[in-house]
């Protein structure tokens, strides 16, 4: 008994000591500086999966705010002279622990919506794997590592879902490559190779249309879409955006592909494709779609069942520009019973599957989302250019707040508009919302990238912030007081 | 075809003002420039002074302030007249030797003549190549001197600024970029057209500014006066608003001409020397109190200029945050001084302050000094202001700090040689008292621009804080202060120690101030010019922890073969 006491009380003058203190904060001021230099060599998300958002630094930041709180209560009973000693170090805690709440309990996400769209999904800084089989739904988390780690990834098996993440890499940079389909039930279908020539931005931009994904099918370059699709995939056929140049490769039952070009006036031209001069290189296949534009397009290569091989590598060269540039994952992954098959998934992408009994099984790597209460329609964006450039001057976004339920068009339209840009968020029943970003399109950019926040902790860390600073000045005013009277007593 | 272009403008330019021989251009005696200086011209988003115009012009041609005794504004208008001659003098810079190299140009050389590069190849050839990879090199910049950023690579860098500097001069020969006549709406934000423009359509401005060469070419002082006036009222009769640019850009050729920053530095430096023996007489006294008075009130008297011309306080780049920082020192200095009478406060501040303002002049291509308009995400942003201001403030209060603290360790040093008196001790422990009281006021202000930096942060993008390496140095800084302040309580930090850390901690504030924008922000934001200043603040750094261990070896020394009596 007397022995578990001393403890306590071993522990307790621990806790109080100044050193404890000098010890933390030098050994804080350490690793932060550590964190900026790991920052400055690799990239945010390493610095923050070794310091920012590591479990011992978390340790490092409670043990500050113990050490505080226990040599505030040492100094009990209170008299006037700690006021300012109190408010000061009370000031910290209240600080450290707003910082808490908006971890545990804020959110810091990102919503994009479209011109026209609702939505109310929010897509998180966190990545998971939502697995799909017969009607059940699982998410779990499977968070960013950076490489040195993600060296000694073992594979992660999920049996309940039979599938197995074989490979991880923290940043990968995709190499496509469409390959023709063995295996019966795989996800296969129609593939083009092409080559666009005379295109305005300059290059000879390559690309694949493979009609076994949506995300494949269909390819905008500029003002013009590219598409591939089976003879009897009439609804890709029927997606027809009034005043784009489209160019539609389309595979016959027999192996055979034709091409279809609308141009933006509505001009129609067609015409057959000949497979046997593929391989020529003396005189290759060129497609001319009749849009009054000198745009010419080469077909490259046509497999008429392929399935998707497009890997991914360690990422070799990093991207020059401005900001730090975010590493992008990629896993590797298969069907335990079935190892030998396996698939790449970038963020954002998905696996379908076939299981042993035959049902569609699929496993997508995602960002996280969560939904709010409302939804957010974006009725127009808005984008100005400094003179004479296309470098963006600022940028705003109107939207509308969406509750209940389904609405019609013109129900929509009446709703009051809001107005969001630089330095002008929205609040909206507890969230604020920022405009941060934009996807860049021709000819004029459509889809808003705004920040959504939610910060419980705000008003504990405002009142901190004011206690700390007002609390050291009178720290200091006192002592500057109290040597005054000391030193006509001396005298 | 650059070349073309080039003899095409000497032969444009020629016909009105051929060229007088071939020795080199000299500056004409007796003019009157002021009317000339104060034309307004449309420059770099704003409206300037042609003083300024022409400042800027002739440091971005050759990196310094001015050229072989010439008015930057007569230098213009030399140029004008006398293209021929100034093709042939040496004055585009080349920082970079390899780029000497590159060009196959003679190495061991700075300045180079326009036509020694135009009759290189190499220069040619690469001028080509920037022209057919974008449009940038068309559009002649405002300034050469962060007119290319992008690649880190210095080399190709500092051969983009000599293409720069080329077509900058063949730009000014043929009056291209100087905007001389506003519109007839006052539209301010409307281009306004230039002398070069003005060939073509005959304008009021034009006509005044041709009268003006002319007069310029025949020495005719009287014409020269008359043309010059002229052209300056008809341009400011078209200014959207007359009465509030012409008091601004007088103050703004009043700042230009004056340098108040670099006479503010000559006092300190003075006062500095003087406020040393202070204690020897009546003449050192005296003065150096009047010296230090006139650098402050040239200080802030240049301060207050800056941001009445800018129409924002000067606290967006190294340059400006110099000043302000330097003018923080002296005010804490002048504080503790009128409580305390300790010379040694304005001693150590004069000179700190005097030598950070001459660090800030003397490197215009590093910490570029023109007056810039803020991007428009910054402007109008009442806390951004608040919180630069105040953290910066800080680092001024942290550096008398430093100072003071270096003071104390010299006496230890002494301590080390001659042994401890009474007096010794009694004066470290003021030193020691001072650098305290300038701490007090640094953590305050540093805490508290901190947090105003997050206020701005979490009104501006949604968050309070982010572990940006900005506000994470800022922290450290703070942090290493509270460590050390704390450590005074614990025994760890005695009257030795506590200088001692004073010292280094200032260096997590040069490191918030400056590494995290020139060092760590390589590769974020790469301005390859920032090289220079690399290698000034490393050897500062340097400099002072080599004085802090060979102290504290002393010291320990001393220490281990016991205190000897005095």
């Amino acid at each position: 008994m007397k022995a578990g006491v001393d403890r306590i009380f071993r522990v307790w003058n621990v806790l109080i000591s100044l050193k404890l203190a000098v010890l933390v904060i030098a050994g804080l001021a350490l690793t932060l500086a550590s964190a900026t230099i790991l920052e400055s060599k690799y990239d945010t998300k390493t610095a923050q999966y070794y310091v920012y958002r590591a479990g011992w630094f978390y340790a490092l930041l409670t043990l500050l705010g113990l050490n505080i709180l226990a040599v505030a209560l040492s100094r009990l009973p209170w008299k006037k002279k700690h006021i300012p000693f109190l408010m000061a170090h009370a000031g910290i805690l209240m600080i450290l622990s707003g910082s808490w709440l908006t971890y545990v309990r804020g959110l810091d996400g990102s919503i994009r919506i479209s011109e026209g769209e609702v939505s109310s999904t929010v897509e998180l800084d966190e990545h998971v794997l939502v697995l799909r089989r017969d009607g059940l739904t699982q998410t779990r988390p499977f968070p960013w590592m950076p490489q040195a780690v993600a060296e000694s990834f073992k594979g992660l098996s999920l049996p309940e879902f039979g599938v197995r993440v074989e490979r991880y890499l923290a940043d990968a940079e995709p190499k496509v490559r469409f390959l023709p389909a063995t295996v019966a039930g795989e996800k296969n279908g129609p593939a083009v190779q092409i080559r666009i020539l005379g295109a305005p931005m300059g290059g000879a931009p390559e690309l694949w249309l493979w009609s076994g994904d949506p995300g494949w099918a269909s390819q905008r370059m500029g003002p013009a879409r590219f598409l591939v699709r089976n003879e009897d995939q009439k609804d890709l056929a029927a997606s027809t955006v009034s005043g784009e140049a489209r160019l539609d490769f389309i595979a016959g039952p027999n192996g055979s592909l034709r091409f279809e070009a609308v141009s933006p006036r509505g001009e129609r031209k067609s015409g057959k494709i000949d497979l046997q001069r593929l391989t020529d290189r003396e005189n290759p296949v060129v497609v001319d779609p009749g849009w009054r534009m000198p745009i010419r397009v080469q077909v490259k290569s046509f497999i008429s069942k392929a399935r998707n091989q497009s890997e991914y590598q360690p990422r070799t060269v990093k991207p020059q520009g401005m900001g730090s540039a975010q590493p992008e994952p990629a896993i590797q992954v298969s069907l335990i019973s079935k190892p030998e098959a396996r698939i790449w998934l970038g963020l954002g992408d998905q696996a379908d599957f076939i299981d042993e009994q035959g049902l569609p099984l699929s496993l997508s790597y995602f960002p996280k989302q969560i939904f709010l209460p409302f939804g957010l329609r974006l009725k127009r964006f808005e984008m100005k250019t400094n003179p004479g450039t296309m470098d963006p001057a600022a940028y705003s976004s109107y939207v509308q707040v969406v509750e209940g339920l389904k609405k019609t068009e013109i129900e929509l339209d009446a709703l009051p508009v809001r107005h969001i840009t630089m330095n002008e968020p929205l609040d909206e029943s507890g969230h604020t919302f920022y405009q941060a970003s934009y996807i860049p399109e021709m000819p004029r950019p459509v889809t808003t990238i705004l920040s959504v926040n939610h910060d419980p902790g705000r008003a504990l860390k405002y009142w901190g912030s004011i206690l700390l600073i007002s609390g050291s000045i009178l720290l200091y005013l006192f002592k500057t007081l109290q040597k005054k009277k000391k030193e006509p007593s001396r005298a | 075809m650059r070349k073309w272009f080039f003899v095409l403008a000497l032969i444009l330019a020629m016909p009105a003002f051929p060229a007088r021989g071939e020795t080199s251009p000299e500056a004409v005696p007796g003019l009157n420039l002021n009317d000339l200086r104060l034309t307004p011209v449309q420059s770099g988003g704003r409206l300037k002074p042609f003083d300024e115009f022409a400042r800027e012009n002739i440091l971005a041609l050759t990196g310094s302030r001015t050229w072989s005794g010439f008015d930057p504004s007569e230098m213009i208008l030399s140029m004008m007249v006398n293209p021929k001659a100034w093709a042939d003098e040496k004055f585009i810079r080349i920082s970079i030797p390899e780029v000497n190299q590159q060009l196959l140009l003679e190495g061991g050389r700075k300045f180079f003549s326009p036509t020694e590069l135009l009759s290189s190849n190499a220069f040619l050839q690469y001028s080509e190549s920037i022209q057919s990879n974008g449009s940038r090199s068309e559009q002649v910049t405002n300034t050469g001197v962060n007119a290319v950023t992008g690649k880190a690579d210095p080399r190709s860098e500092e051969l983009k600024r000599v293409v720069d500097r080329v077509s900058r001069f063949q730009a000014l020969v043929t009056g291209r970029i100087w905007a001389i006549s506003p519109p007839q709406d006052r539209n301010p934000e409307t281009p306004w057209k230039t002398v070069m423009d003005g060939m073509a359509e005959q304008t009021p401005q034009s006509q005044a500014v041709f009268g003006l060469l002319k007069a310029y070419l025949d020495h005719q002082s009287g014409d020269f006066h008359t043309s010059a006036s002229r052209m300056r009222a008809s341009i400011e009769d078209l200014l959207p608003n007359p009465e509030e640019a012409r008091p601004k850009l007088l103050a703004e050729v009043f700042y230009n001409r004056l340098r108040p920053f670099l006479a503010a530095m000559i006092f300190y430096l003075i006062a500095g020397i003087l406020w040393l023996f202070a204690g020897a007489g009546m003449f050192p006294r005296v003065m150096s109190k009047f010296l230090t008075v006139c650098g402050v009130a040239l200080h802030a008297l240049g301060f207050a200029l800056r941001c009445y011309v800018a129409g924002r306080p000067p606290v967006t780049n190294m340059y400006e945050s110099i000043i302000w920082v330097s003018l923080g020192t002296m005010v804490f200095a002048t504080l503790l001084y009128v409580k305390g009478r300790q010379k040694v406060l304005m001693s150590v501040a004069t000179i700190l302050s005097g030598l950070a303002l001459f660090a800030a002049d003397s490197a215009p291509m590093i910490m570029d000094p023109t007056i810039r308009p803020l991007v428009p995400v910054l402007r109008s942003n009442y806390w951004l202001t608040i919180h630069v201001l105040t953290i910066t403030l800080s680092y001024g209060a942290f550096m008398l700090a430093m100072g003071i603290s270096n003071v104390s360790l010299f006496r230890f040093y002494r301590i080390s040689v001659t042994g401890e008196s009474a007096s010794d001790s009694q004066r470290i422990a003021l030193l020691n008292q001072l650098s305290y009281r300038a701490l007090m006021f640094g953590t305050v202000l540093l805490a508290a621009g901190t947090i105003l930096g997050g206020v701005w942060a979490d009104y501006s993008w949604g968050r309070f804080w982010g572990w940006d390496p900005k506000e994470v140095w800022a922290l450290i800084a703070l942090l290493s202060y509270m460590a050390v302040l704390h450590g005074r309580f614990t025994g760890w930090v005695g009257r030795f120690a506590f200088p001692l850390w004073t010292v280094i901690c200032f260096s997590t504030v040069v490191m918030a101030w400056y590494g995290v924008n020139f060092v760590l922000g390589v590769g974020l934001h790469s301005y390859g010019f920032s090289a220079g200043g690399q290698a000034f603040v490393f050897t500062f750094l340097l400099a002072q922890t080599a004085y802090c261990l060979w102290v504290a070896f002393q010291h320990s020394r001393m220490k281990r073969s016991g205190a000897r009596p005095a």
